[in-house]
C-alpha cells in the first residue's frame, strides 16, 4: 500500500506495535499499568472507546491507561474537541497541551493510534476504535499527555538557531531572490511539534547526543538561508558521529510530520553538503 | 530556579560539543557498498557455478587470474563494509562506555581476520592448493 | 519539593510499525545475518584451500535441509541488504525523498528481493552437482 501524504493512515496493519515484552527497554517505574474504566453516560448513542495514558505525579502509582467512553454525538469532530470533552465532563484532571486548535502552535503533539500527529487536525471519524493517546515518545512525563520537552528545545537552542551574519550596510536591509528565498519551503513551516523526534527510533536509543530530525531539519533550515554567513561552522558543529550521523534514513520523520514536511531529506542534504566540502 | 535549570539543560544538550569526524565512516560505508553491488553479485555467480562441485572446481575457476583478483576485491569489501556496519551498530545499542569499547575493537580485529584469512585462501586455491 | 524521578513515555513498545522502520529493521537484520554468512563464507574457503576432510564435512552440513534452510535464508538477506542498500544510495544523493516513492520503493525492494531469491534457488537446484 503507497502512502502519498503523512496525513493518510493505512488502511490496514498487520501489527499495531512491534512484538517486544510491552516492559521492553523501560525501567519499572515506566511501565504502564492497566487503568480504570469510565462508563459512557446513559442513552449515548455513538460511542468511541479512548484509552489514554495517565500518570498522577503526586501519587505514588505508575503510570496506567484509563478508557474513556465518549458520546461522538454529542462532541465535536477532533481528537481534541474529545479530550476537551472528557476533561470538561468526565474527568477535570485530565491533562494535557493545546492552543491554537488549528495546527500551527504543535502544542497537542501526542502519539494516537500508534504515530505521532495533532490531536487538532486528526478527525475523530478516521480513528480506528479503541484510540489510543499517549504523550509525545520517550519523554520524562510530566503529567498524564505531557512531556517534558526541555532536552529537545536545548538541542534546539544548542544549533543556534538564528541568523548568523555580519551586520548589512546601515542603508540596506538584507535581500534575497525568489530563488533563494523558494530554498526554505519545505523547512521553514515547521511548527517545532517533535512529532518526528519522538517517533525516531535513533533518537529513542540515543537522543541524549543524536538532535534528532526536528532540529536537524531546522539547522538545515539555516545551512539553506542565502543570507546566513556561518554555513562552514554551522557544519563544523554538525559533523559528530552522533550528533548528525545516528540518522540512518529510517524515514519514521516524514511518514509522521503533521506539516507534511521533510526531515529526512534535509538530513540528506546536511550529509551530502558535508561531504561536498571534502574535496 | 528556570534560570539555572535550563542551563544545566543546555550544558547536557551540548554535551562534549562536536567531534567534527563522521564523514569518512560514512563515505567509506558506501564506497564499499558501491563496489559490493557488482562484486556481490559476481560472487553469487561464481558460488552457483561451483555449486556442490567440490573443490576442483573451486580451483579450476579460481585459477583464472581475473576470477581470482574480483572474488579478492570481494572478500576485502566485504570484511571492511561489515566492520563499518557493525560498529554503527554497535554504537547505536551499547551505552556503556568499556563494553562499547571492546565490542568495536572486537569488530575490527575480527574484521581484519576475516579479510586476510578470505584473501589468503582464495589465493592460496588460486595458485595450486595444497596437494 | 522532592519530586520522585518521572516515568518515561513508551516508544517502542507502543510505536506502530510502518514500512519505513520495518524496512529499516530488516537491513539491519539482515546486515547482521550476512556477517555471519561472510565468516561462515571465509571459514568455507580456509578449509578449501586447506585441503583436508573438515572442508567435506562443512559443505555436508550445509548440504543438510538444516543447511540448505539457512543457505535459503542467507540468500533472501543477501538480495534483501543489495536491494534496501540501492535505495539508500538514492537517498544519499538525495533522490527519492518524496513519501509516495519512499513507499513505491519500499515494496519494490520486498518483491525484488523475493523474486530473486526464489530465482537463484531454482538456478542452484538445477545445478549438475546439486541434487
Ligand atoms: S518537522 Fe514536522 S514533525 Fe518535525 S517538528 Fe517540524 S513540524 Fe513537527
Ligand atoms: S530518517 Fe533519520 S531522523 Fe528521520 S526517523 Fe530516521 S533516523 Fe530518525
Ligand atoms: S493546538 Fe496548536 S497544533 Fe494543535
Amino acid at each position: 500500500m503507497i502512502i502519498r501524504r503523512s496525513e493518510e493512515q493505512p488502511r490496514w496493519t498487520l501489527l499495531r506495535r512491534f512484538p517486544v515484552p510491552r516492559g521492553f527497554h523501560a525501567a519499572s517505574r515506566s511501565r504502564v499499568q492497566a487503568g480504570r474504566e469510565w462508563p459512557a453516560p446513559e442513552g449515548a448513542g455513538n460511542v468511541k472507546r479512548m484509552q489514554v495514558y495517565r500518570y498522577d505525579p503526586e501519587g505514588d502509582e505508575r503510570p496506567r491507561v484509563d478508557t474513556f467512553h465518549v458520546d461522538l454525538d454529542e462532541c465535536g469532530p477532533m481528537l481534541l474537541d474529545a479530550l476537551i470533552k472528557i476533561k470538561n465532563q468526565i474527568d477535570p484532571t485530565l491533562t494535557f497541551r493545546r492552543s491554537c486548535r488549528e495546527g500551527v502552535c504543535g502544542s497537542c503533539a501526542m502519539n494516537i493510534n500508534g504515530t505521532n500527529w495533532l490531536a487538532c487536525t486528526r478527525a475523530l471519524d478516521e480513528l480506528d476504535d479503541p484510540v489510543t493517546v499517549y504523550p509525545l515518545n520517550n519523554l520524562d512525563v510530566i503529567k498524564d499527555l505531557v512531556g517534558d520537552q526541555s532536552h529537545a528545545f536545548a538541542q534546539y537552542a544548542a544549533i543556534r538557531p538564528w541568523l548568523r551574519a555580519s551586520p548589512p550596510p546601515k542603508d540596506r536591509e538584507r535581500l534575497q531572490s525568489p530563488e533563494q528565498r523558494r530554498e526554505l519551503d519545505g523547512y521553514y513551516e515547521c511548527i517545532l511539534c517533535f512529532c518526528c523526534t519522538s517517533g525516531c527510533p535513533s533518537h529513542w536509543w540515543n537522543g541524549d547526543r543524536f538532535l534528532g530530525p526536528a532540529v536537524l531539519l531546522q539547522a538545515w533550515r539555516w545551512l539553506a538561508d542565502s543570507r546566513d554567513e556561518a554555513t562552514g561552522e554551522r557544519l563544523d558543529e554538525l559533523e559528530d558521529p552522533f550528533r548528525l550521523y545516528r540518522c540512518h534514513t529510517i524515514l519514521n520523520c516524514t511518514r509522521t510530520c503533521p506539516k507534511g514536511l521533510n526531515p529526512g531529506k534535509a538530513i540528506a542534504e546536511i550529509k551530502r553538503k558535508l561531504l561536498e566540502r571534502q574535496g | 530556579m528556570a534560570g539555572s535549570d535550563d542551563r544545566a539543560v543546555l550544558r547536557r544538550a551540548r554535551g562534549l560539543g562536536s567531534a567534527k569526524s563522521g564523514v569518512r565512516h560514512w563515505w567509506w560505508q558506501r564506497v564499499t557498498a558501491v563496489a559490493l553491488v557488482p562484486l556481490t553479485v559476481w560472487m553469487l555467480v561464481l558460488l552457483l557455478a561451483t555449486a556442490g562441485e567440490g573443490r576442483r572446481a573451486l580451483m579450476v575457476w579460481l585459477g583464472n587470474p581475473a576470477v581470482s583478483v574480483l572474488t579478492v576485491m570481494f572478500v576485502v569489501m566485504m570484511a571492511w563494509h561489515m566492520v563499518l556496519g557493525l560498529t554503527v551498530i554497535a554504537e547505536d545499542y551499547l551505552h556503556h562506555e568499556g563494553v562499547k569499547f571492546a565490542a568495536i575493537t572486537l569488530i575490527q580485529v575480527g574484521g581484519v581476520i576475516v579479510g586476510v584469512a578470505g584473501v589468503i585462501s582464495v589465493l592460496w586455491l588460486a595458485l595450486g592448493g595444497t596437494q | 519539593m522532592t519530586e520522585r524521578t518521572r516515568p518515561r513515555s513508551p516508544h517502542v513498545q507502543i510505536y506502530r510499525p510502518q514500512l519505513t522502520s520495518v524496512l529499516s529493521f530488516t537491513h539491519r537484520l539482515s546486515g547482521i545475518a550476512l556477517s555471519v554468512g561472510g565468516v561462515i563464507l571465509v571459514v568455507w574457503l580456509l578449509l578449501a584451500a586447506a585441503g583436508g576432510s573438515a572442508f567435506g564435512g562443512l559443505n555436508a552440513a550445509l548440504g543438510s535441509w538444516f543447511g540448505r534452510l539457512l543457505l535459503f535464508l542467507w540468500t533472501f538477506a543477501l538480495f534483501f541488504h543489495l536491494c534496501n542498500g540501492i535505495r539508500h544510495l538514492f537517498w544519499d544523493a538525495v533522490l527519492g525523498f518524496e513519501l509516495a516513492n519512499i513507499y513505491r520503493s519500499g515494496w519494490l525492494v520486498v518483491v525484488a528481493s523475493t523474486v530473486l531469491t526464489v530465482l537463484t534457488w531454482v538456478i542452484a537446484m538445477s545445478m549438475p552437482g546439486v541434487a
